[in-house]
């Protein structure tokens, strides 16, 4: 069964809006780097933030006190939902499925909750926090917002998460009397990850990341959400979600890249949007690409926008149909000209692309993929 | 995979097999201990040890002993460094591939709340305290909800992708019934389905710091009821297209029939009062087997003792079926969240096999509010064919499944 992306929607350290982002990245612009600290830390860190007025004129009584991951999902979902010209009521909510990709989520509430419990003991513990630290905290959010009374479902994994929503969509809209399945990947950051993320010898203290570099120097953490609205009929065709799978170790993520890249290329490719970060995913996928599609342009926003883990796979997958829509894409930032892969430095026309591979290789052993078409 | 069609080409649902289950929780290790410990309605709630409960209301909850636990020390897999949870999955997967160890699944979909998280607050305690952090990489490697998962399978060999559903409380009936679904389709033929979570400190301030959770006994439905006490578990079911569990003579412990899921946008903590969300999910359940409400045996019902919850789904239960005997098993060991569905879907399996009712222990008076019939303190025997399990969740997410006994 192959479903159809209606509509898109962004939220990026470059700002809000599938158009002006893009348009950026086609510029070569990238997002600008912020300090964070934090009482107890040793260093500060740097990451990509969403400006804040990429969140201007969203308000609802849900959003008072929620998180910003909260805020970014329902701006992203939002977007899409218009982009698409649905608008849920109470005859069509019961027909449209949620679908969150989450990866360490609500960390900067949770982080404060534990802060008392640590620092004061358990009777310090704040009601009011608790639940915006639970996984499903966002999606609930937006269900309320959106009144969708159906299937809600939050996924929790690495930055493969979001293909896997993808394809948990496809499963729902095959077995369930669906009209359309909101899909939004969102993710925000803390100082707390990205110590954690440096202590596992994946972060770099500044940027850039540089891509497919064999140094794999490390990735910088970006925030943000992205959601596209899957229905039966629309301008972009996820011909095949592959499943993926899992490696047991970094040095095998290679070979279960290869196996997706191979089930996906039965059809021919034009472009692969990857996942390089500047960790041991970049090898990886470099192997992967060179061995499978080696004819194929090659693309990483990272670079430009940053790890966005949880909402990394819903970026690639906008970024994917971008490319196709414009036939063109933007330049790799920081990557290495001598790199034996089919990368732009600069601006790249695609002449009559129509197909799009969308690889994603998690830091913490999940990987997927998904090949869209224009129609 | 094809769907399965008719001649004339409509969609025909598969049937869906339950061909093994496992389980680890506070009534005992594998299905042997846990159906005597149903049997005798053991109550297994105990004080908490693993962390300080000094400053909470509650003190209490059901927990799995790590010398029992731990003792495995995972399956060829760097198992002293693995988090409890882990070490729950593959004993539960053990059990699982002990009885069917010729099933491959296509998918894998397990529900959690918390993954590792008490490894996240050793982490953050660390840091914080400015103490040693020379365990913190194997700490963070640990920490995410996908690694037990992934452990589990590792330690078997089974190398299916995975998918780690965090629908709050209603997590582990999300899995198994997104897991049906994806079987019944066509589109898959076997899928493991299940739960888990491990208790953790973080968890438990928080249920007792929204007044959740109860210093004193669990008591489902009881007119005296005071709230939840935690507990920690994980389970798993293999499902299996019961056509093609029968080509390859697997045995058939029991069917999945129906599966429903409803949103209520009420609180995010809190049900709609009313029972809508309760009511919607069972009717979708009911309306997804083609069984009708009087068709039902026996309720595992979400019960987690507190005010709210109890209130909203007895009134939708009471509302949907007439006197069905209804039971929370969560009065034995707690509410083990992620991995409650889970674990719950094995005592329906178990109860459907051995035709018995599983009790509601420390029940002393019935709500005048609520219209129940419970199976109080201690098991019946009782013919049951058609049986529901409910879970509710943070969020207003709610799952009820409904499994059967298998009729050839």
């Amino acid at each position: 069964m192959s479903l159809a992306i209606a509509g898109m929607g962004w939220v990026t350290p470059l700002g809000r809006g599938v158009d002006s982002v893009w348009e950026q990245l086609l510029h070569g612009d990238e997002a600008s780097a912020t300090a964070i600290s934090e009482e107890f830390g040793h260093r500060p860190y740097s990451v990509f933030r969403v400006p804040e007025s990429a969140l201007t004129g969203l308000a609802h009584p849900r959003l008072r006190r929620a998180s910003v991951i909260s805020r970014f999902a329902a701006a992203a979902g939002l977007d899409a939902l218009r982009a698409a010209g649905v608008k849920l009521d109470p005859q069509n909510a019961e027909r449209t499925a949620l679908i969150f990709a989450i990866s360490n989520g609500g960390v900067i509430y949770t982080k404060r909750f534990y802060r008392d419990v640590v620092d004061a003991g358990a009777q310090s513990a704040s009601p009011l926090l608790f639940p915006e630290t639970v996984f499903n905290a966002p999606a609930s959010h937006l269900a309320a917002i959106l009144g969708v009374t159906g299937a809600t479902y939050t996924l929790v994994g690495d930055g493969a998460v979001g293909l896997a929503a993808i394809k948990m969509a496809e499963d729902l809209m095959a077995n369930e009397p669906l009209d359309h399945c909101l899909v939004v990947g969102t993710e925000e950051v803390d100082w707390l990850s990205c110590d954690a993320y440096r202590r596992w010898r994946l972060l770099r203290l500044t940027p850039p990341i540089e891509p497919f570099n064999e140094q794999q120097r490390g990735m910088i953490l970006s925030e943000g959400a992205g959601a596209i609205v899957l229905a039966r009929d629309g301008p972009f065709t996820i011909e095949c979600a592959h499943p993926g799978g899992y490696f047991a170790k970094r040095a095998e993520a290679g070979e279960i890249l290869k196996r997706i890249l191979r089930d996906l290329s039965r059809s021919e490719v034009d472009l692969v949007i990857a996942s390089a970060n500047g960790t041991f995913v970049d090898q990886a996928e470099y192997r992967a690409l060179k061995a499978v599609v080696s004819n194929a342009f090659v693309y990483t926003a990272k670079p430009a926008l940053g790890e966005s883990v949880g909402a990394a796979g819903l970026w690639q997958v906008i970024l994917a149909a971008q490319a196709l829509r414009s036939a063109e894409l933007p330049p790799v930032l920081h990557a290495d000209p001598a790199i034996a892969l089919q990368l732009s430095l600069s601006r790249k026309p695609l002449v009559e692309a129509r197909r799009a591979i969308v690889l994603s290789c998690g830091v913490n052993q999940q990987a997927a993929g998904l090949r869209l078409a224009i129609r | 995979m094809a769907n399965p069609s008719s001649p004339n080409g409509k969609k025909v649902s598969a049937r869906v097999a339950v061909v093994a289950a496992g389980v680890v929780s506070p009534l005992g290790f594998g299905l042997g201990e846990t159906l005597e410990s149903l049997r005798k309605a053991r109550d297994c709630v105990s004080p908490v040890t693993r962390f300080s409960v000094a400053q909470c209301r509650c003190r209490t909850a059901g927990q799995i002993p790590d010398d029992r636990l731990l003792a495995s020390q995972g399956e060829g897999i760097r198992g002293h460094r693995l988090h409890r949870a882990s070490h729950m999955m593959i004993q539960a997967l053990r059990e699982v591939v002990t009885q069917e160890s010729q099933f491959k699944p296509e998918l894998t979909v397990i529900g959690t709340t918390s993954g590792g998280m008490s490894y996240g607050e050793h982490y953050y305690r660390s840091l914080r305290q400015a103490e040693k952090l020379r365990h913190a990489p194997t700490w963070i490697a640990n920490y995410p909800a996908q690694k037990p998962v992934i452990d589990a399978q590792q330690a078997f060999g089974i190398s299916a992708p995975c998918q780690v559903i965090a629908n709050a409380c209603a997590s582990g009936t999300n899995a198994i019934g997104h897991a049906f679904e994806c079987v019944r389709s066509g589109r898959y033929q076997r899928v493991l389905a299940g739960g888990y979570d491990a208790i953790s400190e973080m968890v438990f301030v928080g249920f007792d710091s929204l007044q959740a959770s109860t210093p004193e006994k669990c008591r489902p439905f009881d007119r005296h009821r005071t709230g939840m006490v935690l507990g920690e578990g994980a389970a798993i079911l293999a499902l299996e297209n019961l056509e093609s569990a029968q080509q390859r003579g697997a045995p058939v412990l029991a069917e999945i029939v129906g599966y429903g899921i409803s949103t209520d946008n009420f609180h995010i903590t809190q049900p709609d009062p009313t029972g809508v969300g309760a009511r919607q999910a069972m009717e979708r359940a009911l309306q997804s087997a083609h069984v009708l409400a009087n068709e039902v045996d026996y309720i595992n019902a979400h019960g987690t003792a507190t005010v709210f919850n109890d209130a909203a789904e007895g009134k939708a239960i009471s509302e949907l079926f007439n006197g069905v005997p209804v039971s929370s098993t969560k009065s034995m060991m707690g509410h083990s969240l992620g991995a409650a569905g889970a674990v719950e879907a094995v005592f329906c399996l178990l109860a459907l096999q051995h035709q018995f009712l599983p009790s509601n222990i420390n029940f002393s008076a019935s709500d005048d509010d609520l219209d129940l019939n419970i199976v109080a303190n201690e098991t019946r025997p009782a013919v049951l064919r058609t049986v529901l399990s409910n879970s509710f969740g943070f969020g207003g997410t709610n799952a009820s499944i409904l499994m059967g006994k298998f009729q050839a």
